[in-house]
C-alpha cells in the first residue's frame, strides 16, 4: 500500500477502490470471476491488467535494441538486393537514388541474463533487462503509420474494429466501479510526430461504453468531469437526489428496469468526480517515488507523469491503461531526435516497472512497450558523419514486455545483420496480441463478438498463434 | 436447423471450395441428402442412417463433429433441434432471405377491432401464438411526443400537444402524421440515419484526416427525403448519378455517396494499395446497405457461409474498379473528380467580377494604343540621353521570354511565342513587385507550366536562367525544371542544393547523367540572376553556372551522360514535374536561348537594367519583344492614367480571386473513359499487389441472385438498376427492415447488415415479406411506408412494461407493447436546445463547430495548424446532425451517446448507458447554457407560482404535467438552491456566465440561477431523455 496516504484512503472513501484480491495473488476462487461478458477466463490467468506504453511513430529498433556488431562494417555500403529481396518500401524513399546502410550512431552494451544489447540512449531500460522479455522479431504487413498503428491496436489495418482495450473492457470488465476500465493518456516528445486517431482506443462495433476514456493533462482530467462554475458538490448531490427520486417514480410508473441503470450511472459519474481528481493528485507520492520517475514526474502531460498515473490506476485495479507517446517518426535528424525521445521515456518506463515490482503489482501486471513498426537500416535522405534518417520498416522491429507472466530476462527472435529480415522466431503483431490475451487467461480464438456475419476477433481472421515461449 | 448448420458446419462444409472438407456441402440440399458410398449426411426420418447424426453425437475425439480444435462445439439444445428435424422429416429450406419476396396474406385474428392495417394482423398473429395480448393505446400525450421524436427527432410544443389532445376527430392522429412528414425536421431525421450508413464525414479519415466538403451531398439527401424521392431513384442517383444520360449537377452530387469513405494523403502510401482499398469499401458498403450481404468476406477467399465465390466478389468489384479518383488523395479539401456548385447568386457575382477585370484589361490595352506618340517621344529622348556604356545589345536567339508581369486568368505570356499561354498552377501566385515589374512567388506545390517548349537534346547547346530571390540560404529545390521525376528524373533543371545553384542533365539518374553544383551559396532575400549555359558536348565541363553575371567555381558530381535527355513533361518554373518546388522563392524574367551564350552575353543579361540594353539598340533594330518591354516600362513608370487603371485592375483581380476561392465543390464518382478502362483481375489473397493476370474478370452480379437483365449496361448504372429489380430478393427486405428499426427502435432482423446465413432470422418473416412487397408495389414510396408504420395499432401501444411482458417477452421482440428507449445522442442535444428555445432550425448547409473542450484535435493531429475554431452565434445551436464531423476526433459529447465515428458504414447504433453521458448532460457548456435559457423561458412563461412554473417546464420537456411528487422534489430543490444563491451571489453569477447567448439581465440572478439548476435537473430526467 505504499504511496496511498491516509488522505487517499480515508477521507474520500477510496478503500473500496482497492480490490483486496489484487495484492493477495488471487487465492480466493472468486478472484477469477470477471465482470465483463466473459464470466470466467478460459485459462488461469497470469495477469489481471495491462499498462501499454505505446511509442507512436515507429521507434528505430536498430538504434535502441536490435544491434549487430556487423553493422559497423556495413556502414555506408549499399543495401544488398539479397537483403531487400524486392520488398516494397514506402513512397517516401522508393524514389531514392541509393540506399546506404547506416550503423547506429549510439554505443551498445549487453545487459541481463540473456546478454541483450541496449543502446546508450536507454540506460535505465537496460537496467531492468532482467525483468523484461525483449522480442526482436515482431512484424507487420503495414509500411505506413495510419494502417500500421491501426493494425497493432485493433488487429486490422482498416478502421471499424474495436481497440484492444475496448475488447478487454467488454470481455473482462473492471473490478473498480468508480473508475473507467480503459484509460488512455497522451504525451508528445519533440521528435517528428504522427497523428493519432480516436479509433485507436475506440469501441468499433462493440458498445460505445467500452471506448477508452482519455485522462487529459489540461482542463478536466476526464472530459466534462467538473461541475459547472457556481455549482458545488453539495448542490450536485441535492440535484442528483432529486433526479433519482423522480426517476424511481418513473420506474414504478413504466416498469422500465433500465431506469435503475441510469440512476447507477449518474451515481458513478458523481463518484468519478472525486475518484479521478484523487487519482491524479500526486501530492501523496513520497519524494523518493517522484525521484524514481524523474524530473518530469510532477509535470502534467509528460510521459513520466502519465507513467506515475498509470501505476496509481493499476493499484486501483484498472485493467487496461494505455499511454501514447508521440514523436518517434525519425525520417531525418534521427540521432538527435532519438535522444530527445528516449530522454522522455527511458527513466520513466524503467521506473514504472521497478515501482510496480516493489509494490508486488508486477507479477500480475503486463507492461508492454513499443510502437507500430521499426525503421530501415538504410538512410533516408543524406547520410553524413553525424546525421541521417530512417524510413519505416515493418518486416521486423523490437518490443518488450515485463511482468504478468511474461518471462523475465529473456530475449526472443533474431534478425539478420541488417536488422532487416527475421531469421528466427517471427512474432506477428496479432501473435503478440494473442499471447497477451493468453496471459490474461483468454483464448483469442474463443474471444469473439458476432458482427456482420463473422465471429469477430481482436486477432483477425488469419490464424495467429500464441507464442508460449514468451510466457513463464 | 439452418442457422445451426451455418454457424457450426458451413465453415468446412459450405460454399467455400478451399476450406471445404470431405467434399461435403451442407448448404445445398442435394449434397446434404446425397448418398455417397452408401453414406449420406442426413437421411430423412432416420437418425441411424444419418452420418451427420453419428458424428455430432460421437464420443470419439477423432470422429466427433465439429472437430474439438475448431472450438465450435454444438450445444445440447442444438443437437436436440437437429434430432427433431431429422426425425420429423428433415424438411429442407433454402435460406429465407434469398427466396423471392412473395406477398403473404395477412392472417385473421381474434381482435378485429384492434387491427388498423396489415402490420397489426401479422404482429397480433405472433402475439396470439405466444399467448400475449397487445397493450392498450398509449395516452395521447405520450403518443404524440413519441410520434414527434420518431418522425422528426424533435419534441412537440406544449400547444401542439394540447391541440392534439383536444382534437377528437377520427383523423386527429393522421393529421399530425401528415404534418410531420411534410416538415423539414423529418428530412433531417431520416438523413441522420442515412449519414451513418453512407459513412458521412467532414474529414478524410486516414493519416492527416484533413477537411473536405461533402455537405452538398448531404443537402442532396435532405432534399431527397423532403421531396419524398422514391427509393429506387434515391438508389440509382447515389450509386450512378454520374452515369445517367445528361446527368445534372445534382445527380452527380448524389453519386458522391461513394466518395464519403476514408481516403489517404500519407506521403509513403502506395497509391494502388489505397485505390483498391477504396473499391473494397464501396463494394462492402453497397452490399451491406442495399443487400445485407457481407460480400467483403469473399475478398481473400470464397465466402464461408454465403454462396459468393472469390471470383464473384471480383466480378462485383469490377463495377467499381474503373474509378477515376486516385489512391493518393489530399489532406486539404476535395480530391478530383468533383463538381462545382454554383448558385444563381454566385454565378451573377462571379460574372460581375469577371466583367470588371475584363473591362480594366481592355482599358489597359487601349491605353497602350493611345500613348504611341508620347511613348515614341519619350523613347527618342531617353535613347538620346542614354549613356552608352551598356550599349551592348541584348543577346540574340532568344527563344522564350517570360517577363511574368501580366496574368490573366492565371495565364501569362511568353513574349516570343505570344499565342502560347503559360499557366500558373497550384500553390504559386503572381506578385506585383518583382525584379522588373511583376513576377511570381512559389508558396508550395506551385509553378508556371510552359508547354511544348524546351525539349532540348543532350547534343544541343542552350542557355537559360532567371532572376531569383530565395527565402533562406539553405534552400533546396528546382527553379526551372523540365524533368520527369517518375521516369528516372529524365530531363534537365536549374536547381539549388542547400542554397548552391546546380544543374542536372539526365537520361537516367544516377547512371547516365550530368550533375554540376556551384561551390558558393547564393545570398537569400535579394534578387540574384541565375543563368546556365551548355555547349552540347554531354560533358560536365560543358556546363557553366553564372550568378549575377559571374561564372562560378563548380563541383561536378556526375558526369556519365551519353543518351537522350528529352521528355514530354512540360517545363516548370518553380519545380520539377512532381517535386522539388522552391517554396518561398520569387522568380522573374525567365529567358531561354538556343545556343551557348558567352560570358559577356550573360553579363549583359545580368545587368540590373532590362531597359538599358534595349535603349542601347538603335530604334529600328529593336525586336518586337524589345519594343513591347520598353512600352510596358514606359506605361508603368511614366503614364499616370495607365498606372491608375492598373491599380484598379489589381484590385479587381484580387476580388475575383477571393470570390473564386470561396467556391464550393462536392466530390463525385466518375469512371475512366473507354480507352483508359482499368482491367479487373482476381486479387490473390485479396492483395492489391497479387492480381491473377491469367484471367480477366468482367463486371457481373453473384449467380445465386437473379441475373442482370440483358438490356442493362454492365456498369454502376446497371448495378443500381439491378438492385432495384422487382425480382431482387434482398433490397426491399433489407430496406424496410431499416425503416422498421428507425421507427420502432429495433429491427425485425436484428442484423440489418447481414441477411446471409450467419445473420439473424426475422422475428416476423411474413410481416417482413409483406412490407417488402408492399414497398416495391408502392413504387418505393418512402413516406408512405413510414406513415404505414406509425399508423398501425402496433406502433400506438403503451410502453408500460407489465410482469407478463418481463416473463414472456423481456426484449419486446414481439411488440406486445411499445418500446421505451433513450433518444439518439443527437436528439438528446436537439431536445435540450429545443426546450430551451435556443435551437436554430436552419435547413442544410456545411457542418458547424459547436462547443467542445479545447485541445481535442491538437492532441492527436498530425499538423498543429489544423485547429478547432469554434463557431459563434446561431451556429452553436444548429441541430446536432450538422455537427462538424472530424472522424479522427469526433465530438466527444455525441460519441458518449453512441454516435459512430463514421469511418465505415454503420447500420445500427448501440444504445448504452454510461457515466460519461451523465457528465455530458450535467456539465457540458452546451447543456448548462440550455438549462439557463430554459430557466429564462420558464421565468417568462407567465406562470406566477413556483408550481405553475414547474408544471410549464415539465410540459415543455416531457409533454406532461408535473404530479405532486415531481412538484415536491423540484420545489424543494428550488428552496434549497435559492437560499444558496442568495447567500452566495458569486455562484449565481458564475453559473449564469456559462454559454455565449445573452441572458435577460432584468431577471434576478439568484432566481435565474436557481431555475437554471431546476432546468438542468429536468433536462437530465430519464423521462426527458427517453422516447416512451
Amino acid at each position: 500500500m505504499i504511496g496511498l496516504g491516509a488522505r487517499g484512503l480515508g477521507a474520500l472513501g477510496a478503500a473500496s477502490l482497492l480490490n483486496p484480491d489484487l495484492l493477495e495473488g488471487g487465492s480466493n476462487p472468486d478472484a477469477l470471476r470477471l465482470s465483463g461478458s466473459l464470466e470466467t477466463p478460459h485459462f488461469k490467468p497470469t495477469a489481471k491488467r495491462i499498462i501499454y506504453l505505446f511509442l507512436s511513430g515507429g521507434p528505430s529498433h536498430i538504434d535502441l535494441y536490435d544491434y549487430h556488431p556487423k553493422m559497423r562494417e556495413i556502414h555506408g555500403i549499399e543495401l544488398p538486393d539479397s537483403v531487400r529481396n524486392g520488398q516494397r518500401i514506402t513512397g517516401m524513399t522508393s524514389g531514392q537514388e541509393s540506399f546506404p546502410c547506416v550503423a547506429p550512431m549510439f554505443e551498445f552494451s549487453r545487459h541481463g541474463p540473456s546478454g541483450s544489447w541496449f543502446s546508450d540512449a536507454i540506460p535505465e531500460i537496460a537496467g531492468i533487462a532482467e525483468e523484461i522479455t525483449l522480442v526482436k522479431s515482431v512484424h507487420t504487413e503495414a509500411i505506413n503509420h495510419d494502417p500500421a498503428i491501426t493494425a497493432i491496436n485493433t488487429g486490422s489495418q482498416q478502421p471499424g474494429k474495436p481497440s484492444m482495450g475496448a475488447w478487454l473492457d467488454w470481455g473482462i470488465g473492471s473490478p473498480n466501479k468508480d473508475l473507467p476500465g480503459y484509460v488512455v493518456m497522451i504525451s508528445k516528445g519533440k521528435g517528428n510526430a504522427q497523428a493519432l486517431y480516436d479509433r485507436l482506443w475506440g469501441s468499433g462495433f462493440l458498445p460505445s461504453k467500452h471506448q477508452g476514456v482519455k485522462f487529459r493533462s489540461a482542463g478536466d482530467p476526464v472530459l466534462y468531469l467538473s461541475n459547472p462554475n457556481g455549482v458545488s458538490r453539495e448542490m450536485r448531490r441535492n440535484m442528483l437526489d432529486g433526479i433519482s427520486r423522480i426517476n424511481l417514480a418513473k420506474k414504478s410508473e413504466t416498469g422500465d428496469l433500465e431506469i435503475d441503470a441510469r440512476i447507477a450511472q449518474y451515481e458513478m459519474a458523481y463518484r468519478m468526480q472525486t475518484s479521478v481528481p484523487e487519482l491524479v493528485d500526486l501530492r501523496d507520492e513520497p519524494q523518493h517515488v517522484l525521484d524514481l520517475y524523474g524530473e518530469d514526474a510532477l509535470e502534467k502531460g509528460t510521459f513520466a507523469h502519465n507513467c506515475l498515473i498509470a501505476r496509481r490506476l493499476s493499484e486501483r485495479g484498472v485493467p487496461f491503461i494505455q499511454l501514447f507517446h508521440r514523436g518517434w517518426d525519425q525520417h531525418n535528424n534521427l540521432p538527435k531526435q532519438i535522444r530527445g525521445q528516449t530522454k522522455d521515456v527511458d527513466q520513466a518506463a524503467a521506473a514504472l516497472v521497478k515501482d510496480l515490482k516493489q509494490r508486488g503489482l508486477l507479477k500480475d501486471t503486463i507492461v508492454i512497450c513499443g510502437g507500430e513498426f521499426g525503421r530501415t537500416i538504410y538512410s533516408q535522405g543524406k547520410l553524413t558523419k553525424d546525421n541521417h534518417g530512417r524510413d519505416h520498416h515493418g518486416r521486423c522491429f523490437s518490443m518488450w514486455m515485463a511482468g504478468g507472466g511474461f518471462k523475465a530476462g529473456f530475449e526472443y527472435g533474431k534478425t539478420d545483420d541488417f536488422a532487416y529480415n527475421i531469421v528466427e522466431n517471427p512474432v506477428h503483431v496479432n501473435d503478440l496480441n494473442a499471447t497477451v490475451l493468453r496471459a490474461l487467461g483468454i483464448d483469442h480464438e474463443r474471444f469473439t463478438y458476432k458482427y456482420l456475419g463473422l465471429d469477430q476477433r481482436l486477432t483477425g481472421v488469419e490464424h495467429p498463434k500464441v507464442i508460449s515461449d514468451l510466457l513463464a | 436447423m439452418r442457422p445451426i448448420l451455418s454457424n457450426k458446419c458451413f465453415f468446412c462444409h459450405g460454399p467455400s471450395e478451399k476450406s471445404r472438407k470431405a467434399n461435403l456441402r451442407l448448404d445445398k440440399k442435394d449434397h446434404a441428402f446425397d448418398e455417397r458410398n452408401g453414406v449420406a449426411a442426413f437421411a430423412i426420418k432416420n437418425l441411424n442412417k444419418s452420418e451427420a447424426w453419428h458424428r455430432i453425437t460421437s464420443q470419439d475425439e477423432d470422429d466427433v463433429m465439429p472437430p474439438p480444435e475448431f472450438k465450435k462445439e454444438l450445444t445440447a439444445e442444438e443437437i436436440e433441434t437437429l434430432r427433431q428435424w431429422i426425425e420429423q422429416g428433415a424438411k429442407w429450406e433454402d435460406h429465407w432471405a434469398f427466396n423471392p419476396v412473395i406477398r403473404p396474406s395477412p392472417p385473421k385474428n381474434s381482435l378485429p377491432h384492434w387491427i388498423r392495417n396489415p402490420i397489426d394482423q401479422f404482429v397480433l398473429k405472433t402475439l396470439e401464438e405466444l399467448n400475449l395480448s397487445p397493450s392498450p393505446e398509449a395516452d395521447k400525450r405520450t403518443l404524440v411526443r413519441r410520434l414527434y421524436f420518431d418522425l422528426t427527432g424533435l419534441p412537440p410544443r406544449p400547444g401542439e400537444i394540447d391541440s392534439f389532445v383536444l382534437d377528437h376527430s377520427p383523423h386527429a392522429y393522421e393529421k399530425v402524421v401528415d404534418h410531420l412528414l411534410r416538415s423539414d425536421a423529418y428530412a433531417e431525421r431520416m438523413t441522420l440515419v442515412w449519414m451513418d450508413a453512407a459513412r458521412y464525414g467532414d474529414t478524410s479519415v486516414f493519416h492527416d484526416d484533413g477537411p473536405r466538403d461533402m455537405w452538398p451531398w448531404r443537402d442532396w439527401v435532405l432534399n431527397a427525403y423532403r421531396n419524398n424521392m422514391s427509393f429506387d431513384q434515391f438508389t440509382i442517383e447515389q450509386l450512378a448519378g454520374d452515369l445517367l444520360p445528361d446527368a445534372s449537377v445534382d445527380q452527380k452530387i448524389a453519386s458522391g455517396f461513394n466518395r464519403n469513405h476514408a481516403t489517404t494523403d500519407e506521403g509513403g502510401a502506395i497509391a494502388e494499395e489505397f485505390r483498391v482499398e477504396y473499391v473494397v469499401d464501396r463494394v462492402k458498403t453497397t452490399s451491406n446497405v442495399w443487400m445485407g450481404l457481407t460480400m467483403e468476406c469473399a475478398q481473400c477467399h470464397s465466402h464461408k457461409y454465403d454462396p459468393i465465390s472469390q471470383e464473384e466478389y471480383f466480378q462485383f468489384f469490377a463495377f467499381y474498379n474503373n474509378n477515376a479518383d486516385s489512391g493518393m488523395q489530399t489532406r486539404s479539401g476535395n480530391a478530383e473528380p468533383m463538381v462545382e456548385i454554383v448558385s444563381p447568386e454566385r454565378k451573377a457575382s462571379l460574372a460581375k467580377a469577371e466583367r470588371k477585370v475584363a473591362g480594366f484589361t481592355k482599358e489597359m490595352k487601349s491605353r497602350r494604343g493611345m500613348v504611341m506618340d508620347s511613348f515614341l517621344a519619350w523613347s527618342k529622348e531617353t535613347t538620346t540621353s542614354y549613356d552608352g556604356n551598356l550599349s551592348a545589345p541584348e543577346p540574340e536567339d532568344l527563344i522564350a521570354h517570360l517577363p511574368l508581369d501580366e496574368f490573366e486568368e492565371n495565364v501569362t505570356k511568353d513574349l516570343i511565342r505570344p499565342p502560347q499561354g503559360c499557366l500558373l498552377k497550384g500553390k504559386a501566385k503572381p506578385i506585383r513587385l518583382a525584379k522588373f515589374g511583376g513576377g511570381i512567388k512559389i508558396e508550395g506545390r506551385g509553378f508556371v507550366e510552359v508547354r511544348d517548349f524546351g525539349n532540348f537534346e543532350s547534343n544541343q547547346s542552350f542557355s537559360f536562367g532567371a532572376w531569383v530571390k530565395i527565402p533562406r540560404d539553405n534552400l533546396t529545390g528546382a527553379v526551372l525544371g523540365k524533368m520527369d521525376v517518375e521516369n528516372k528524373h529524365r530531363g534537365y533543371d536549374l536547381w539549388l542544393e542547400g542554397g548552391r545553384p546546380g544543374v542536372h542533365l539526365i537520361h537516367e539518374w544516377p547512371s547516365n547523367a550530368i550533375k554540376v553544383v556551384a561551390r558558393e551559396k547564393i545570398k537569400p532575400n535579394q534578387w540574384n540572376h541565375l543563368f546556365v549555359t551548355y555547349n552540347g558536348t554531354a560533358k560536365a565541363g560543358g556546363v557553366r553556372i553564372y550568378v549575377n553575371g559571374k561564372n562560378q567555381g563548380k563541383i561536378s558530381a556526375e558526369d556519365s551522360l551519353t543518351k537522350s535527355i528529352r521528355t514530354k513533361k512540360p517545363l516548370h518554373v518553380g519545380g520539377r514535374s512532381t517535386s522539388s518546388f522552391v517554396k518561398g522563392t520569387a522568380i522573374d524574367e525567365v529567358r531561354f536561348y538556343d545556343r551557348n551564350l558567352s560570358p559577356k552575353e550573360v553579363g549583359i543579361l545580368a545587368q540590373s537594367d532590362p531597359i538599358g540594353p534595349i535603349l542601347g539598340i538603335p530604334e529600328n533594330n529593336r525586336t518586337q519583344s524589345q519594343k513591347e518591354t520598353l512600352l510596358t516600362h514606359f506605361l508603368e513608370s511614366q503614364d499616370e492614367p495607365y498606372q491608375k487603371i492598373k491599380e484598379l485592375k489589381t484590385k479587381a483581380d484580387k476580388e475575383l480571386e477571393s470570390l473564386r476561392k470561396e467556391r464550393v465543390t462536392s466530390m463525385i464518382m466518375a469512371d475512366n473513359p473507354a480507352n483508359k478502362e482499368r482491367k479487373t483481375y482476381l486479387l490473390m489473397r485479396g492483395q492489391y499487389s497479387a492480381p491473377d493476370k491469367s484471367k480477366e474478370i468482367s463486371a457481373d452480379t453473384p449467380s445465386f441472385l437473379p441475373p442482370m437483365r440483358k438490356n442493362l449496361p454492365k456498369n454502376r448504372l446497371g448495378l443500381a438498376k439491378w438492385l432495384m429489380d422487382e425480382n431482387h430478393p434482398l433490397t426491399a427486405r433489407v430496406t424496410v427492415n431499416r425503416y422498421w428499426q428507425t421507427i420502432f427502435g429495433q429491427p425485425l432482423v436484428s442484423t440489418p447488415g447481414d441477411f446471409g446465413a450467419q445473420g439473424s432470422s426475422p422475428t416476423h418473416p411474413d410481416l417482413l415479406n409483406w412490407l417488402a412487397y408492399d414497398f416495391r408495389e408502392s413504387k418505393w414510396n418512402v413516406k408512405r411506408m413510414i406513415k404505414q408504420l406509425v399508423m398501425s395499432s402496433t406502433y400506438r401501444q403503451s410502453s408500460i412494461v407489465r410482469p407478463v411482458h418481463r416473463k414472456k417477452d423481456p426484449e419486446n421482440l414481439y411488440y406486445s407493447r411499445a418500446s421505451r428507449f433513450r433518444l439518439m445522442g443527437e436528439f438528446v442535444r436537439d431536445n435540450a436546445l429545443f426546450v430551451s428555445g435556443l435551437l436554430n432550425q436552419t435547413f442544410g448547409g456545411p457542418g458547424v463547430r459547436t462547443y467542445q473542450p479545447p485541445g481535442l484535435w491538437n492532441e492527436v493531429a498530425l499538423r498543429p495548424v489544423v485547429k478547432f475554431v469554434r463557431d459563434d452565434g446561431d451556429k452553436l445551436y444548429r441541430r446536432s446532425m450538422y455537427t462538424y464531423w472530424k472522424r479522427s476526433a469526433p465530438h466527444p459529447g455525441l460519441m458518449a451517446f453512441d454516435a459512430p465515428t463514421r469511418e465505415t458504414c454503420t447500420l445500427q447504433r448501440q444504445r448504452t448507458n454510461t457515466p460519461m453521458q451523465a457528465l455530458v448532460t450535467l456539465n457540458d457548456e452546451q447543456f448548462v447554457e440550455a438549462a439557463r435559457a430554459f430557466a429564462q423561458r420558464i421565468l417568462q412563461s407567465g406562470r406566477k407560482s413556483i408550481s405553475g412554473k414547474i408544471d410549464w417546464a415539465f410540459q415543455c420537456a416531457t409533454g406532461r404535467s408535473a404530479d405532486s411528487l415531481r412538484l415536491e422534489v423540484l420545489k424543494n430543490a428550488h428552496h434549497h438552491h435559492l437560499e444558496i444563491f442568495e447567500k452566495e451571489p458569486d455562484r449565481a453569477q458564475e453559473l449564469l456566465a456559462i454559454g455565449e447567448s445573452p441572458r435577460d439581465a432584468s431577471i434576478s440572478q439568484a432566481e435565474h440561477a436557481t431555475w437554471t439548476i431546476l432546468g438542468s435537473m429536468i433536462l437530465n430526467l430519464d423521462e426527458t431523455m427517453n422516447r416512451e
